[in-house]
């Protein structure tokens, strides 16, 4: 129970049992059908990609405010250059693009020197801006051929009536938390987040280590938006606007601590599952669309507060 | 050589660097635009949309000052706005003012508390809150209709509340010259504005000076939240209308501003001036671009590139200048 | 003196940060007109123990008592309040600010115009001003140059400074001579003395024994958060006091051992 309660996900688990017991408590017939659930698992699944991304960046004590952007501008590229160089190469190209906007805002952050905020919240509008450029705004479609393609069904279809993207989600998530956790890298990461000095004083390359972090998270970000488009692949200028919102409060609610070096990859995947469990869940009661907005603030700043407090206690300085 | 007896005065006054920029701005889109930007009729629509800008960038950089960020004075923004829209009419122009800027003042209350009571990092707690008051502020015009019609919009209070121009340029500017004074003269001038920047500079040691740090900050997250209200209210009151995503945005334009204008965002060095040319700067090149024809979109693509560049110039101008 | 009541008294102070005991039931007087010498390794809990008393730290359990009368509530602007003045290590100067801000920060003298107050400037650069001359800072540094120019030195020039001209009742020194020149040095423990002849309570806070038995009439030794030895430097000498530190250290080890 102890190494449990010190787990970072803690609080994230605490949250899951408690949300799932209020949807039962107030709304059994519409929470437990299975097409709420598929619903809501799948795109927890897509937003777990952007919170486990969030999450690394936030565990080396910075934060990516850009990865909503990055996701439209990735899905965008996806779908746009898919007629001109088919699905598989569209991906390949796509991802690129989220790589490079990871690289250049690791760029700017570690070798300019600037607050990650500023750097990203650049990143965010540039992002946007040229998804605006690119599109004109008008809206793309996938040909037949396009939707036929292996690749497509590959990130888009199901597997055994489970969704791509669930399958997707498990099989990186693991790949990231062995990254984390047993590799010489992982260890670099969360000791450049919790004293970047002492990495330094230790030959860690602390400036290649942000660099690298900042590229996981915008390709994470990105490979989420092809998932989604695979699936449903229709764009909008406004694919992926306040995500970054939700990948922040995922990762905080699943425990990352924004003073660095401590954090949950499964937390963040199951804040992710809160937030988007919220959102299906509001609309079942028939609130306004807009409450959700308002709800994933309130869990953000309860979450925050929540994990503040089991940290200290735990005896951690923040 | 010349240069080098620049340095301590740049020292001093990071904002130089942005002025400079304003100028050059001001002189290349008067020179491109064919008349079409530097012409009266545009420039006060600039100085207007500055105005509101301006003051919400003011906010934030107080906020800045004490070390914290504020980014949900987009949502306050919002907020403002519609409080004055409903009660303007219903009630009485001054005093729907009045209680937009006690909207902003409890949302900053709300932000200030939370921080300082709890020790949490600003950035999320005032994302929280944005997205909650943003929240509202959708929910409430789905179900109502937020609107003064022209013809109700008589009388001094409207006229003075960004409703009328003086001398052909809208009142909001006249507020902001006069909230920029106040602050100023605060800013530099009294123990308060000396404790605020205490507070930024080494929160620990102005704390050990018997400095109540909680408090100052929660002083300036209510300033941050009145001044953002204040300021959605001059809006509403001349376009007379607004919906549920008015502000949006507007929060990291402010914060933009703030870092344009050479206020460094781990706090303790601010400039209100340099913040408000940041405003001026980033409301002209919206106009210049809306002028020549160019798509909109293309602002949000420099504005990103220019946050970027901003901060960096900043960084490698203040480098400079102390080095010898 | 054991006659007089005590200027200040703890009493069984315990202080935790979150699971680390920093504190352990440490009781301790201090008089008027005392110099007192604080002596401990690294991680003694010397500073921890001032920053209690100078309100920047809320003990845990136990009771501080000033004057007479039982501190409830810390906060350093009531230390400052009550005559506590104290030269810190780390902290202290805001580098932002220029030398005459810093000075009377927290206690800016102020000029109202129509009931506003504003900071009298001329007051604030004056003294601030002659206090940098006395202490032999750089000629070319000015009051409202910013702090941040300032050497290690300066820095603390300035700080005691500051302090010896708000002197009150108590002036608490944590490792006043870091970073300074032996002259500056010299100036310092000069300046100690003097305030304890005039009746000031001084805590001088060190981890040099030597240097402050020559200083001190009294030497208190802390060692893991405990207080292990109090005695007046008549009664014992600094080699002594010396093989104290050693035998605690030694102590404590034993005990982890365990």
């Amino acid at each position: 129970m102890n190494t449990l309660a010190r787990s970072q996900s803690f609080g994230a688990l605490i949250g899951v049992a408690v949300m799932l017991a209020v949807f039962t408590a107030i709304d059994f017939s519409g929470w437990w059908t299975r097409a709420t659930i598929a619903n809501v698992i799948h795109f927890a699944a897509i937003l777990g990609f952007l919170a486990m991304g969030q999450a690394l960046v936030i565990m080396t004590r910075e934060i990516d405010l850009s990865v909503g952007s990055v996701y439209g501008l990735t899905g965008v590229a996806f779908i746009t250059l898919t007629p001109d160089l088919g699905v598989t190469g569209a991906v390949i190209v796509a991802l690129l693009i989220a790589l490079a906007v990871g690289f250049l805002q690791g760029i700017a952050v570690v070798k300019g020197q600037l607050p990650s905020m500023i750097v990203t919240l650049g990143g965010l509008f540039t992002a946007r801006g040229i998804i605006y450029v690119w599109t004109g705004g008008s809206v793309h479609n996938f040909s037949e051929d396009a939707r036929a393609d292996w690749m497509t069904r590959l990130l888009g279809g199901e597997l055994f009536g489970i969704e791509a993207a669930i399958l997707w989600l498990l099989v990186i998530g693991v790949v990231l938390n062995l990254m984390l956790w047993a590799t010489p890298f992982g260890n670099r990461l969360l000791a450049t987040g919790g004293s970047e000095d002492s990495a330094e004083s230790r030959g860690v390359l602390t400036d290649r280590v942000k660099i690298i972090t900042f590229m996981l998270c915008s390709v994470l970000a990105g490979f989420a938006g092809i998932l989604t488009l695979a699936d449903r692949p229709q764009t909008h200028v406004t694919l992926g606007e306040l995500l970054e919102l939700e990948a922040i409060a995922a990762a905080v609610i699943g425990g990352c601590l924004l003073t660095g070096g401590r954090g949950s990859l499964i937390g963040a995947v199951l804040g992710g599952f809160i937030v988007t469990s919220f959102r299906y869940e509001l609309i079942a009661l028939g609130a306004p669309s807009s409450w959700f907005i308002t709800f994933v603030g309130i869990v953000l700043i309860v979450a925050v507060i929540f994990n503040q407090k089991l940290a200290r206690r735990l005896g951690h300085s923040v | 050589m010349a240069l080098a007896a620049l340095k301590p005065l740049v020292r001093r006054h990071a904002e130089i660097g942005i002025f400079l920029i304003a100028a050059l701005l001001v002189l290349w889109f008067s020179a491109s635009s064919d008349g079409r930007w530097a012409n009266f009729y545009n420039l006060a629509s600039v100085l207007q949309v500055t105005a509101t800008l301006g003051l919400m960038s003011l906010g934030v950089a107080l906020v800045i000052g004490t070390g914290e960020i504020d980014i949900s004075v987009g949502s306050t923004f919002g907020m403002g706005a519609l409080v004055y829209l409903w009660l303007a009419l219903r009630v009485d122009p001054a005093l729907a003012m009045l209680a937009a800027v006690a909207v902003g003042a409890a949302i900053g209350a709300f932000n200030g508390l939370l921080i300082t009571r709890t020790g949490t990092p600003s950035l999320i707690i005032t994302l929280g809150s944005l997205m909650i008051f943003r929240g509202i502020a959708i929910a409430l015009t789905e179900g109502f209709s937020f609107s003064i019609p022209y013809g109700d919009r008589s009388g001094a209070t409207y006229w003075a509340l960004g409703g009328g121009d003086l001398l052909g340029i809208n009142t909001a500017l006249v507020w902001l010259v006069v909230i920029l004074v106040v602050l100023t003269v605060t800013l530099k001038m009294t123990p308060f504005g000396n404790r605020l920047l205490a507070v930024g500079g080494s929160a620990s040691s102005a704390h050990s000076r018997g400095v109540r740090v909680d408090r100052i900050k929660l002083a300036a997250f209510v300033l941050s939240g009145v001044l953002a209200a204040f300021s959605g209210t001059l809006e509403a009151g001349k376009l007379g209308f607004a919906d549920g995503s008015m502000g949006r945005l507007m929060e990291l334009q402010a914060i933009a501003s703030c870092v344009l204008g050479g206020c460094l965002l781990a706090g303790g060095r601010i400039s209100l001036i340099g913040a408000l040319v940041g405003a001026f700067v980033l409301s002209s090149i919206q106009s210049y671009l809306v002028v020549m024809g160019v798509k909109p979109q293309w602002f949000m693509l420099l504005l990103g590139i220019i946050v970027v560049a901003a901060a960096y110039g900043d960084r490698r101008l203040r480098n400079w200048s102390v080095t010898r | 003196m054991p006659d007089k009541t005590p200027l200040i008294q703890v009493k069984n102070l315990d202080l935790y940060f979150g699971a680390f005991h920093a504190l352990k039931n440490v009781s301790v007087d201090f008089h008027s007109g005392e110099l007192v010498g604080l002596v401990g390794d690294n991680g003694a809990g010397k500073t921890t123990l001032i920053r209690v008393l100078c309100g920047i730290h809320k003990p845990t359990s136990g009771e501080v008592w000033f004057d007479g009368r039982q501190v409830k509530e810390f906060h350093p602007k009531l230390a400052i309040d009550n005559g506590i003045e104290t030269i810190q290590q780390s902290v202290g100067l805001c580098d932002n600010l220029s030398i005459a801000r810093n000075f009377y920060l927290g206690r800016e003298p102020v000029r109202r115009i129509m009931g506003i107050p504003f900071l009298d400037m001329g007051k604030m650069r004056d003294l601030s001003t002659k206090v940098i001359r006395e202490f032999g800072l750089r000629d070319n540094v000015s009051a409202d140059d910013e702090v941040e120019r300032l050497s290690g030195g300066e820095r603390q020039s300035v700080k005691i400074g500051r302090a010896v001209e708000f002197k009150n009742r108590v002036v608490i020194m944590d490792e006043p001579t870091n970073h300074l020149s032996v002259r500056e040095r010299e100036h310092v423990n000069e300046l100690a003395l003097q305030l304890k002849e005039q009746g000031l309570l001084v805590i001088y806070i060190t981890h040099d024994i030597f240097q402050v038995h020559k200083l001190a009439n009294r030497i208190v030794i802390m060692e893991n958060g405990e207080k292990i030895e109090d005695a007046l430097t008549s009664s014992m000498t600094a080699d002594q006091l010396e093989e104290v530190i050693r035998q605690g250290g030694r102590k404590v080890e034993k005990r982890e051992a365990v």
